[in-house]
């Protein structure tokens, strides 16, 4: 039995730097394929001696991959000891290593998408938002940065040594503790009290249409502010939803519909 | 500071937030920091932090899923500050320039990412089959990196440079209702975003929480900040009562 090669803190502080160029050459005939491989090439480099072994593994990486830009490290980190045990040991089929990374991709990025995107960044540039509506100027701005930063650099840290450390326990983990649905369902509960409080402060619409019946002069947005403030809002964003979820319109497509109702609108006089 | 000067430096941070967002993600790409940065640059930060709080707010939940390409709200952030700083006409003026421009942003990245990046890829596939590591890593990371300054730097230089009285030409030509109507449908613009949000939840049938967040903020005109801690007190809430209790009985 010749030496082994073990994988070294350095080795995946490397990973860790050549992940962030995950999606550097993205692109839409094989996505992030280049940037995975890029992140493995200091673990191909290490574990392989034989050319034809680290051609095989580079090949290996350059086929499709895609899933959110920083939940990638885990898979990352995942096939970095899958790699180092297949270079030791030969105990199983190599191909198993993009199996393992075609099944995370797909959860990965729901949950990467609808908690880091869909979640943590609109919160705190909503926070920002109220930061610099109170006046205090480059407070929100930096604070954003810092958040946001901690998080990606955060996330990319946990997925390359986590990833590694645990290696293919992992994923049977999440499958078996069925990790991903429990989280899906916490983010869930944040995401829709986020939307459904952001809403009122974050959609507008106003409508100054007012008549006079008699001496009392009735306003309608007035009269809504009275009842429920905020409520066209909500129901303009319940119509999108419906538009997307029911109607399958792409969101494209409804963004240049609700500039044209905004200008509509203003000339017929029932928003502004 | 000459205008030529300016126009660089804009162009300039315009390529770093675009570098940072393929690959550190620190987020400086967003509206929110482009703007003051580029007020800052050009001497009004008060502006720059008004049109990046619009634009946030405008692009704020739009978030797409998967292989889809969004409305770019860097380039357009960029040039809308600059648009106001320089034509002087406030929020309503760089609402009405960035929209327009977020889709050319978009339709540059849709090149990026359909043309340019998959010859670099092919490029970065053979050297790596020869073993060559550098050319991957140049193919796979320097070179994409330096077609930003192409791709979104250049734009931001020419419409700082030569935009001022172009834009502001062709912003006095389109009617005053056009343009309120641009800003009307900005602020309605929120809802899409939201919606697209709402789609991607796995877990339907947590839809009361989304009129709970709504009526705290409509009635009790509770501010974001008390929102986001909203989220967090229910989220625990659930854990400790549902989750936490279920595995204790396991």
């Amino acid at each position: 039995m010749e030496n082994e090669k073990k994988l070294t803190k350095k080795d995946l502080w490397k990973v860790f730097w050549n992940q962030m160029t995950i999606r550097t050459a993205n692109n839409y005939e094989r996505q992030q394929n280049a940037g995975f491989t890029q992140a493995m090439m200091p673990v191909i480099e290490k574990v392989y001696d034989d050319p034809e072994d680290k051609k095989e593994a580079y090949d290996r990486h350059m086929e499709y991959f895609l899933t959110q830009d920083m939940v990638s490290a885990l898979p990352v980190g995942i096939s970095a000891a899958m790699e180092e045990r297949y270079a030791n040991e030969r105990d199983f089929d190599p191909s198993t290593i993009n199996s393992v990374k075609t099944a995370l991709m797909g959860p990965l990025a729901g949950l990467g998408d609808s908690l880091l995107n869909g979640t943590a960044r609109p919160i705190f540039a909503g926070l920002a938002i109220s930061l610099v509506s109170a006046g205090t100027g480059w407070v929100g701005p930096i604070m954003f940065v810092i958040c946001m930063a901690i998080l990606s650099l955060g996330v990319r840290y946990l997925g390359v040594f986590q990833g590694y450390k645990q290696g293919v326990s992992l994923v049977a983990k999440f499958q078996s503790s069925g990790l991903i649905s429990r989280i899906s369902e916490l983010a869930g509960i944040a995401a829709y009290i986020i939307v459904g409080g952001f809403i009122p402060a974050l959609v507008y619409l106003h409508i100054p249409i007012e008549y006079t019946s008699g001496e009392t002069t009735i306003k309608i947005q007035e009269t809504l502010d009275g009842l429920m403030p905020g409520v066209l809002g909500l129901l303009y964003t319940g119509l999108m939803y419906y538009l997307i979820t029911k109607k399958k319109v792409s969101a494209i497509k409804l963004i240049f519909i609700t500039m044209i109702v905004g200008i509509v609108g203003v000339y017929a006089g029932i928003l502004g | 500071m000459s205008i030529l000067l300016t126009a660089i430096l804009v162009a300039l941070f315009v390529t770093i937030a675009y570098i940072d967002s393929h690959t550190f993600q620190t987020h400086i790409f967003r509206p929110i920091f482009v703007g003051p940065v580029v007020g800052l640059i050009m001497g009004d930060v008060s502006t720059g932090l008004a049109v990046g709080v619009t634009i946030e707010l405008m692009f704020l939940a739009v978030i797409f899923v998967g292989t889809a390409t969004p409305p770019d709200p860097t380039l357009s952030t960029a040039i809308a500050t600059g648009i106001a700083i320089l034509g002087g006409g406030g929020t309503e003026l760089a609402v009405a320039t960035a929209l327009p421009v977020s889709f050319i942003g978009q339709i540059a990245t849709t090149f990026q990412n359909t043309v340019i990046n998959i010859w670099f890829m092919h490029r970065a596939e053979n050297a790596i089959s020869k073993l060559n590591t550098r050319g991957l890593v140049l193919n796979n990371t320097v070179y994409p990196m330096l077609t930003n300054a192409v791709l979104y730097g250049i734009p931001a230089f020419l419409a700082i440079y030569f935009g001022a009285d172009f834009v502001k030409g062709i912003i006095e030509a389109i009617p005053d209702k056009i343009i309120t109507g641009l800003s009307v449908g900005g602020g309605m613009i929120g809802a899409v975003g939201f919606a697209l949000l709402l789609s991607t939840i796995q877990v339907k049938k947590f839809w009361p929480f989304l009129f709970l967040g709504f009526f705290f903020a409509s009635y009790l005109k509770i501010n974001m900040i008390g929102i986001a801690l909203l989220g967090v007190i229910c989220v625990a809430l659930y854990y400790y009562l549902k989750i936490d209790d279920q595995n204790a009985n396991a």
